[in-house]
């Protein structure tokens, strides 16, 4: 398993490498800095951003609107998820507003958002509407497939509500959101700074995204883009910390 | 003496018990055998309180009671002595349950378990702890659903060996049902004989040491095929 692990990194680590020589080539043969800007000048582009005297503060900002939306989301969906396993009724009752969610195009959602909300709150919400259904429903699927044999076990032997709570329901909890959280957390990110490209609130990835984009300068779009998936796999990466330090603690 | 009278349970049209009336003598084991399907769980459902009978009484039956299922049913992310701490949280405390755990698992030669997580032991070590489970629940009675069920006959000899052990140790009043008559005339201090669907008490026999297995058995045999 460690040998293909690691194999599996080295192949990770070829595939970027060729993936950028691809794109250097290409570049190369169009040759114009608008369409294709070349690798240089997007690691330029990095650099003066980074300089920037607003970069951390639009990091942070970013980031703030990112964690504070997928807090209340994973919140909320471990709190709706559990009432709606135990309450069938509840379940009946969030669930239209689940299957609205999913079916509805996200951009109609943004819209209204910009409608109804100011402009730091629309990223939040934008995430939220995202990321809410994919984990109520993972949290709520682990509930449902809580095996009834442990549940009928646990009766039988007249448990405690809370220790079924803390040792049947968390744990099962927990193994499901397992693998979707680290990549919800990214996935949140991608649409706190979606929404923020529509709402330009004043220090944000996205309004500065925009921002290059009207000035026609793609390196600079580039170089945000760059930037944004380094952000996204710090996050998965520190989630899945989080996850696995979880589970060292239980 | 705990014990049921005239219980009745059917479901829609479908008659399963009529007119049960059985003896539990405290410490004893009480085997209740029965052809598959004729109502033996329901039987046990009802004493240990999960389903409500549709008329009779049950007598007796005071406590906590502790429950051997046909499956291990433990807690797969939970190594062997927390699955029994799982059950004896709250009932005692903690310093009592950790001394009964490590004297229990070493009694039954398991301690070296302890860290073990079910799936990394064999299912019949799995039916020993969930055994071992009910016995260190602290309860006066032990219902038992066909505890060795999906069993090879080695893996069986040994578990009723584990069971007749504890049962010395902890003089509880058991209640095993089976379709296995060798089961039961090794496990049993009284057998009581079921009959097919609708299931009424077709015979109780009383065991003693010094009876002859074959007879009995031929005994319990003739009854139960007849």
């Amino acid at each position: 398993m460690k040998g293909y692990t690691s194999k599996g990194k080295w192949h990770v680590t070829i595939s970027i490498a060729l993936t950028i020589c691809i794109y250097m080539i290409l570049s190369w043969v169009v040759g114009d800095e608008i369409i294709l800007p070349t690798v240089r000048s997007i690691i330029e582009n990095i650099v003066d951003i980074g300089k920037g005297p607003s970069f951390l503060r639009i990091l942070g900002s970013s980031l703030y609107r990112s964690l504070w939306g997928f807090t209340i989301s994973f919140l909320l969906a471990i709190v709706l998820a559990i009432i709606s396993g135990v309450y069938g009724p509840i379940y009946y009752l969030i669930s239209p507003t689940i299957k609205f969610l999913n079916s509805v195009p996200i951009i109609a959602i943004i819209l209204l958002a910009l409608i109804w909300l100011n402009s730091e709150m629309v990223p939040m919400f934008v995430g939220f509407v995202m990321v809410f259904p994919i984990l109520f429903e993972t949290v709520l699927k682990s509930i449902v497939n809580i095996d009834s044999n442990l549940m009928e076990m646990a009766r039988v032997y007249k448990v405690k509500n809370f220790y079924i709570i803390k040792d049947i329901y968390m744990p099962s909890i927990y193994m499901g959101l397992m693998n979707i959280l680290p990549s919800s957390i990214g996935l949140n990110l991608k649409m706190v700074i979606s929404g923020e490209v529509l709402s330009q609130p004043k220090y944000a990835i996205g309004s500065n995204l925009q921002l290059q984009k009207m000035y026609l300068n793609t390196s600079g779009v580039f170089a945000w883009i760059v930037i944004i998936l380094i952000l996204g796999k710090v996050l998965e990466y520190l989630m899945r910390g989080l996850m696995r330090w979880i589970k060292l603690e239980k | 003496m705990d014990k049921i009278r005239e219980i009745n349970k059917s479901f829609g049209k479908l008659d399963v018990l009529v007119n049960v009336s059985i003896d539990f003598p405290h410490g004893k084991t009480t085997c209740i055998l029965g052809p598959s399907g004729c109502g033996k769980t329901t039987l046990l459902n009802i004493i240990s309180g999960l389903w409500a009978e549709d008329s009779g009484n049950i007598y007796g039956f005071q406590g906590d009671i502790a429950y051997v299922f046909q499956e291990d049913r433990l807690i797969p992310w939970k190594n062997i002595e927390d699955n029994l701490r799982f059950v004896l949280r709250g009932k005692i405390n903690k310093m009592e349950m950790d001394n009964i755990i490590d004297k229990y698992l070493k009694l039954v030669s398991l301690e070296e378990y302890k860290r073990y997580y079910p799936s990394q032991l064999s299912g019949g070590m799995r039916q020993r702890i969930n055994i071992l489970r009910a016995f260190i629940y602290p309860s006066n009675l032990i219902i038992m659903d066909e505890p060795f069920k999906s069993l090879d006959i080695n893996t069986k000899q040994v578990l009723i060996d584990f069971c007749k052990f504890l049962r010395e140790i902890y003089e509880k009043t058991c209640i095993i049902v089976t379709h296995d008559i060798d089961e039961a005339i090794l496990l049993g201090h009284r057998i009581v004989i079921l009959t097919d669907k609708p299931t009424t008490v077709k015979k109780i026999i009383e065991i003693e040491e010094q009876d002859n297995w074959i007879r009995l058995r031929t005994e319990i045999e003739r009854e139960f095929t007849a």
